[in-house]
């Protein structure tokens, strides 16, 4: 573990590099660095955040202060496993309403019972 | 918006109608190489399109002011917390090469979940909001369409609302931006997985927008005392970004490394920083590098931080480099100053210029010594990636300490940046995707029901901002005190009465510099100086650079105070220059009447070029419009001037004065006007002298007819001559 102090022992722990060559070093770079990073972008594909909710609804066309308020209080009812676009789109749908009408009419307290439990 | 060289930018103009205003263009711009391009008497090898409007170097007057552009694209960082001021600082940028401009925020933006809103005063940056973003940019497209290139206009996605702030950034036409998590994780101790999560969101929407993204890894150099050691861990940290940007979809020419030579003299830097550079590009070959001149190593004095940036630039080219970043020279000392800018643009500027095919003339040695030091380089790179999965992955060997610490890999001196994967700002907040998950919008990364192979992920409610930017939703003002149009009140107050104040970072802020040697010993010159700043009448003076020049016989020093004086306009002695005669109408006027001219560099003085660039032809001087002119080199004596004078019959004598000295430059104009009455010539001769240090008026006050300073032409002199000639004709 790194958080010990080590001297500089590069020379014996070089030794299992020693024989590749060149290109097969710089395969070998690579391919530790995809190994790394694959989980953390599984981790990404499925998971969300209060932060790209709000980027989901201010593409939607709601102002940076809506966006905050939806996804606050859509974060306080534990719905946004299911994504605050999500939902929106299909309140919107179900009541015949525009985007922002669905969202807007959200802050003012309606349709949040028709959201899943 | 269109603006004109002779004018003052109006911030008035940039806030009208904003709400309406919608980027020329997006996504990021390279300059356009051009091989072999013939400006002035040069062939260049590495330049790009030219400038139709620009300030060149100043040698360049003696090139025919050419202003060859090199084919990096140039970065300048601007923070001075004010939009508003920042727009002048970026136009000044621009006219002087900078194509790239790199806008730093507030202090602890990374930590507001959310977007700011309005244009709230920022400290060391401005806080990036809409309307900022906006007017900046809408400035930056005239200024643009103003130096005839386009300006890629740059900030940053990191923080807890990266996501939002890339959503901004794409509808509002940024062009780059940094974005890696490791950055949040290790410097700014955001939760990690919050920082991954948002992250793939940011850099998909930067993707879409065609936003040009730079890494995060030169932090880790700008952080450690002895930044050469942690080269191999940079290796690391470009790689887990740049490998997680292309696991998102990135495409490989919009991801840009984040790059810096890593020390600074007195260390050998060559032998230390060229291996290093070699083995990243080696490493890094379909990604560009954004080239960064060296943060760490800077002191109070700017010659020496300028002489480090111009041995960084050369490794640029000794390498590759896509973009060239500047760093102020002040930036050691203080919040940088807008002058500071241009002077950092000036560096890499004029540095690519003097290297302009410098790989056709040198190549760097790749003997056993070099290749050696370079595969070692890799080696202990991959050691640091064998260990972080040794731990169990990115997360656990955060935890550890495995980041920045200040050993040269494997080497450990356990002083690493600890961060616990449960804990920072944002933590547990992240949220596991449900199957029915959707986002309907574009530029959305992963799990989502809306996403289609073909059609767009919006299309069932007529499309998102990013497709109908008429939905974006714009907030003015939020805060009735902290905005420009209260900040404007006393600036443009104060313009419209034509006060001037001093400034070097927000308008009127009365700053001034000044430089001063006291020959005493180190302790007892600094309270003089600034003593002498005071009386100066410069309030709350500060030393900014002391230099010891010997420990007894003295020091310099700068000092910056605020000269709390304005100036009115109307009451400066300002007059007209006067306007010279059309070229056609002096040499039809000359060329008949075969006028001859006598000049020389007078006293001990071998300065020649100013007087050619006068006289000659090809310099565009004024033989061109049929004088004759006898040319007597340098150094000659004032007696001899007049002789030849004498045997040519010349109606006008031109001396050229550079040397200043004991101001013996006012002596030769004085013996020159002596002499010639002496001889009784006096009045048929038109005496004119010519010199960096003079003026009309002092040539007057000297007895002569006219002086010619800095920046004359030869059509300048042409012209009075002829007006001379002229009067003494018709009287």
């Amino acid at each position: 573990m790194s958080s010990i102090e080590r001297p500089d022992d590069f020379a014996e722990r070089r030794e299992h590099l020693q024989s590749l060559s060149d290109s097969e070093l710089h395969n070998y770079f690579w391919e530790l660095v995809d190994q790394i990073v694959a989980p953390l972008i599984e981790e990404a594909r499925t998971h969300t955040s209060p932060s790209i909710e709000r980027s989901v609804l201010l593409r939607m066309g709601f102002s940076s202060i809506e966006a905050k308020a939806i996804v606050k209080q859509m974060g306080e009812r534990q719905l946004l496993a299911h994504g605050a676009g999500h939902l929106i789109l299909e309140l919107a749908k179900a009541n015949d309403l525009s985007i922002r009408e669905a969202g807007l009419g959200l802050l003012d307290g309606q349709y949040w019972e028709q959201l899943p439990s | 918006m269109k603006l004109s060289p002779n004018k003052k930018l109006d911030v008035r103009e940039v806030l009208k109608n904003l709400d309406q205003y919608r980027p020329k263009r997006k996504g990021w711009t390279w300059r356009k190489k051009i091989a072999n391009q013939n400006i002035g008497p040069f062939i260049y090898k590495e330049t790009s399109e030219n400038l139709s409007n620009s300030i060149p170097l100043p040698a360049a007057e003696y090139f025919g002011n050419i202003d060859p552009q090199c084919d990096y694209v140039i970065t300048t960082e601007i923070a001075s917390g004010r939009f508003e001021d920042d727009l002048r600082r970026m136009r000044m940028a621009a006219w002087h090469g900078a194509d790239h401009i790199m806008v730093i925020r507030t202090t602890g933006q990374s930590h507001i979940d959310g977007l700011i809103e309005g244009t709230p005063e920022g400290i060391g940056g401005i806080p990036v909001t809409r309307k900022q973003i906006r007017a900046t940019r809408k400035a930056l497209d005239a200024i643009e369409e103003e130096v005839g290139r386009p300006i890629n206009f740059h900030s940053y996605v990191s923080g807890v609302a990266g996501p939002e702030i890339a959503v901004l950034f794409a509808e509002e036409g940024v062009n780059g931006a940094h974005q890696d998590p490791q950055y949040n994780v290790l410097y700014r101790d955001i939760n990690m997985h919050r920082s991954f999560v948002d992250a793939a969101e940011s850099k998909k929407i930067m993707s879409d927008a065609g936003i040009l993204q730079l890494d995060g890894a030169h932090n880790a150099n700008a952080t450690a005392k002895e930044a050469w050691k942690v080269t191999p861990e940079l290796f690391v940290q470009h790689a887990i970004n740049t490998a997680y940007s292309r696991a998102v979809g990135m495409p490989a020419e919009q991801i840009a490394l984040s790059t810096v030579p890593p020390t600074a003299p007195p260390a050998p830097k060559l032998r230390l920083d060229l291996p290093y550079a070699i083995a990243l590009r080696e490493l890094f070959t379909d990604y560009k590098m954004r080239a960064q001149q060296n943060t760490r190593y800077m002191e109070a004095d700017t010659m020496e931080t300028t002489i480090s940036h111009v041995l960084d630039t050369l490794i640029s080219r000794l390498t590759s480099a896509d973009i060239q970043s500047t760093i102020t020279p002040d930036e050691g000392r203080n919040i940088p100053w807008h002058y500071n800018n241009v002077a950092g643009v000036n560096t890499a500027r004029q540095t690519l210029m003097g290297l302009d095919g410098l790989t056709e003339l040198v190549e760097v040695k790749q003997d056993e010594a070099m290749r050696s030091q370079v595969r070692e380089l890799k080696e202990r790179a991959v050691l640091f990636l064998e260990e972080i999965i040794a731990q169990g992955g990115y997360y656990p060997a955060v935890a550890s300490g495995q980041f920045v610490d200040q050993g040269y890999y494997p080497e450990r001196k356990g002083d690493g940046i600890k961060r616990d994967p449960q804990s920072g700002d944002g933590a547990h907040t992240i949220i596991v995707r449900a199957d029915d998950y959707g986002a309907p919008v574009c530029s959305h990364f992963g799990h989502n029901i809306y996403h289609k192979e073909e059609g767009k992920s919006c299309a069932a409610y007529g499309g998102c901002t990013l497709c109908n930017p008429e939905k974006i939703q714009y907030i003015d003002e939020l805060d009735t005190s902290d905005n420009v149009h209260a900040r404007l009140q006393q600036p443009l107050a104060e313009r419209e009465q034509g006060l001037l104040r001093p400034e070097v970072e927000k308008h009127g802020d009365g700053v001034v510099c000044v430089t001063l040697f006291v020959p005493e010993s180190p302790a007892v010159a600094e309270l003089a100086a600034l003593e002498m700043a005071r009386h100066m009448g410069l309030k709350n003076p500060e030393v900014i650079t002391r230099r010891i020049m010997h420990p007894a016989e003295g020091s310099l020093f700068e000092i910056k105070g605020v000269l709390d004086v304005s100036v009115r306009i109307k009451d400066l002695p300002l007059t007209a220059r006067e306007q010279p005669m059309a070229e056609a109408d002096i040499e039809a006027w000359v060329r008949p009447r075969n006028i001859h001219i006598v000049a020389a560099t007078v006293g001990e003085d071998e300065h020649s070029v100013g007087l050619h660039e006068i006289l000659d032809i090809k310099h565009g001087g004024i033989e061109k419009y049929g004088f004759v002119c006898h040319n007597l080199g340098t150094s000659v004596p004032v007696q001899q001037v007049l002789q030849q004078a004498q045997q040519t019959g010349a109606r006008a004598v031109l001396i050229s004065t550079i040397v200043t000295h004991a101001n013996v430059h006012q002596q030769h104009m004085r013996h020159l006007h002596e002499l010639a009455k002496q001889l009784g010539i006096r009045q048929q001769l038109i005496l004119v002298a010519g010199g960096t240090q003079v003026s009309d008026k002092l040539a007057r006050k000297c007895g002569l007819d006219a002086g010619f300073g800095h920046g004359t032409t030869g059509q300048d002199v042409a012209s009075f001559l002829v007006r001379k000639l002229q009067e003494s004709e018709t009287q």
